[in-house]
């Protein structure tokens, strides 16, 4: 959100108290992506191969990932960096994939979003300098002190389906090419290698998070769903007039529509984050992260989390930072840690 | 998809198994024929491979088909939107767990149940209700059962949330089946069939491979009613003796297409093969439960701790 001081003081000067006034001319939503990302779908007609040409395809690609595999966490070497409460550790790309129900130590439910954390793996780090001069880079540090940029990618898949510029972007790292990418801005002590995997170990259990996503797309919808306005009464004589808008403008002052009246319209499909969530059960085995609340967007849709920027939710000790990486001894970690205000579901019932 | 072939012979099978399990009557003079008995341990169904010119067999354990409807919460929500395989798979992990601690008995809507809930209002902390199961419903933890009873002429009916971990135990008195799915009604019915005493003591079965159905037929109170009980093809209810009138608009209002629509019922159900796999996936556990729970009982109130 931009802020104005000159709009705020217009604003609250000339206030119309019977409805706020949004940004009306800003563009809420996009169907295509910005015009320096390169193209990412294979656009091909159906090509008539014979299965020997498509198995011999598919041993090139194989050939080609091999070597190059994602190696562990603990074999790169990572600068051994300490970790500040200004630190700005990288997110994680995962999926939304329902909501579970649980219950508190008192017997309260709880409803709970599972989130699956896909097998990401960080593609990228652009450093603060470089990066303060890219696109979105000089509009977000214009008066701030740059960020790091950590590009990060989720769910590989087959190449075929991509352009060869789209898998170049992966051919330097030795990835395979990833459904999903997301830039994440980090403090430059929090910068990973290329190729460093994100787990669900990344997160500590009871911390909060911020869930960004695209909200569930409703389509064209009418004021009453929309703005939640009253409508009309169902009878009564009304009409033809119960889910309408009703008036849309006065008649003396400024005898027009104002921009900005909330009118039927497009709804849902938007970026949202909801704040502050708090963490109450990692699955380590599975890679799935249990959220207290709800995240925006339908079931299986694609989020992003990360640490909570919340002042009183943050972090007060160090988290696994830069990320979490598995212990070097072989030990494998706990398979399912809960919070402590959880009940177990394994352990007796409460008795109040 | 729907593979129509595989679907009937499953559900044939389905049907012969369930009407040799529910379909004895309670009143045992009118049976003539002696109930074949079900197995209730695992069918094992010996799949020959598709290897040609190998005479190899693998045997494939598969759940007896009853599990459909004596565990219908491990079964998701069929609506697609919010189908995931690996959080259903998770959430069935969780409730073999709970079950591990408490035992949720075989029930069925028309039983009668007792559950002791712990209440820090009540004087002994625990709360228990006995009353008849009317409805249940929900997937996964979400399970829940409704039960009704009438106390000091004032009919209550709770609703439990079958994986609360509040609820200590889950008895059922009388495990017996209606000929409704579901017994709203008996909201509109005269007191006396919604009344069960609240000191009642379990009834051992006689036949414990069958559950036997009820044909009680439940005499409605006088109009007012909660619902339009004429639109709804009730069996366990006594003619309701309503003008002529009702019954016609009844009719009028009636979608008797509606069973011959197949993609309708497909959508309401999950497909065969998804149940057997699931079934089959927890049948061990549950049996390992059932084992366990049985050599507790056998061996007293003494062992137990």
């Amino acid at each position: 959100m931009v802020f104005h001081k000159r709009r705020w003081l217009v604003r609250r000067l000339f206030f119309n108290h019977e409805q706020i006034r949004t940004m009306s001319r800003v563009k809420r939503r996009t169907t295509h992506p910005p015009y320096w990302h390169v193209l990412k779908n294979n656009q091909r007609e159906d090509e008539k191969i014979s299965s020997d040409n498509l198995r011999f395809v598919r041993e090139v690609i194989q050939d080609k990932y091999k070597n190059k595999s994602p190696i562990k966490g603990s074999d790169l070497d990572i600068e051994k960096t300490v970790w500040d409460p200004k630190t700005k550790r990288s997110g994680v790309i995962a999926r939304n994939i329902g909501v579970q129900h649980m219950w508190e130590k008192d017997g309260k439910k709880v409803i709970c979003t599972v989130l699956h954390v896909l097998d990401n793996h960080v593609v990228r780090y652009v450093p603060p300098e470089e990066y303060a001069k890219s696109v979105i880079g000089t509009k977000m540090f214009k008066n701030r002190k740059p960020l790091g940029c950590l590009v990060v990618g989720a769910e590989a898949a087959n190449p075929d389906r991509f352009t060869r510029q789209y898998c170049s972007l992966f051919d330097e790292v030795g990835l395979l090419p990833k459904k999903r990418l997301a830039r994440f801005i980090v403090t430059p002590n929090a910068a990973l290698p290329p190729c460093t995997p994100l787990t669900a170990g990344h997160f500590v259990i009871g911390q909060a998070v911020d869930v960004y996503g695209k909200t569930i797309d409703y389509g064209f919808q009418g004021v009453v769903k929309r703005w939640g306005f009253k409508g009309g009464p169902a009878s009564h004589g009304a009409t033809k007039f119960h889910r309408r808008g009703g008036t849309i403008g006065t008649g003396r002052d400024k005898a027009r529509v104002w921009p900005g009246q909330k009118m039927p319209g497009h709804m849902g499909s938007e970026r949202r984050f909801n704040r502050g969530l708090k963490i109450v059960r990692i699955n380590m085995k599975y890679n799935i992260i249990y959220v207290k609340g709800t995240v925006p967007g339908p079931t299986n849709s694609i989020v992003q989390i990360f640490d909570t920027i919340l002042p009183r939710r943050r972090f007060t000790e160090a988290p696994p930072h830069p990320t979490y990486f598995p212990p070097e001894d072989g030990t494998l970690p706990q398979e399912d840690i809960w919070d402590s205000s959880l009940h177990v579901f394994g352990s007796p019932s409460i008795s109040v | 998809m729907l593979r129509r072939a595989v679907l009937q012979t499953f559900r044939q099978g389905l049907a012969q198994s369930f009407f040799k399990r529910y379909a004895v009557s309670l009143t045992e003079t009118t049976v003539t024929h002696q109930p074949i008995e079900t197995s209730n341990e695992a069918g094992e169904r010996s799949v020959p491979t598709q290897k040609t010119g190998d005479e190899s067999r693998n045997t494939v354990v598969v759940a007896p088909p009853e599990f459909r409807f004596m565990y219908p919460e491990f079964l998701p929500d069929p609506a697609m939107e919010t189908r995931n395989r690996l959080r259903e798979k998770l959430e069935r992990m969780d409730m073999l767990q709970r079950r591990s601690v408490i035992e949720i008995p075989e029930f069925y809507t028309g039983s009668i149940m007792a559950v002791t809930v712990a209440d820090a209002n009540s004087p002994n902390k625990f709360a228990r209700f006995v009353g008849i199961c009317i409805q249940r419903g929900g997937s996964g933890l979400r399970a829940w059962f409704i039960l009704r009873n009438v106390v000091d002429k004032q009919g209550v009916e709770i609703l439990y949330e079958m994986y609360c971990p509040l609820i200590q135990k889950i008895e059922v008195l009388r495990l017996e089946r209606r000929l409704d799915e579901s017994l709203l009604y008996l909201r509109d019915a005269l007191p006396e069939y919604s009344t069960f005493p609240l000191d009642m003591e379990p009834e051992r079965r006689l036949n414990n491979s069958v559950v036997p159905i009820n044909p009680l037929k439940v005499k409605l109170r006088p109009r007012p009613w909660l619902e339009r009980w004429e639109r709804q093809n009730l069996q366990g209810v006594e003619d309701l003796n309503l003008p002529q009138r009702f019954y016609d608009k009844a009719e009028k209002v009636a979608k008797p297409w509606e069973k011959y629509d197949l993609m309708l019922h497909y959508r309401k159900t999950i497909p065969a093969e998804e149940q057997e796999k699931i079934f089959a996936e927890i049948h061990s556990q549950l049996q390992q439960q059932e084992l366990k729970r049985k050599l507790r009982r056998r061996r007293g109130p003494d062992n137990e701790q």
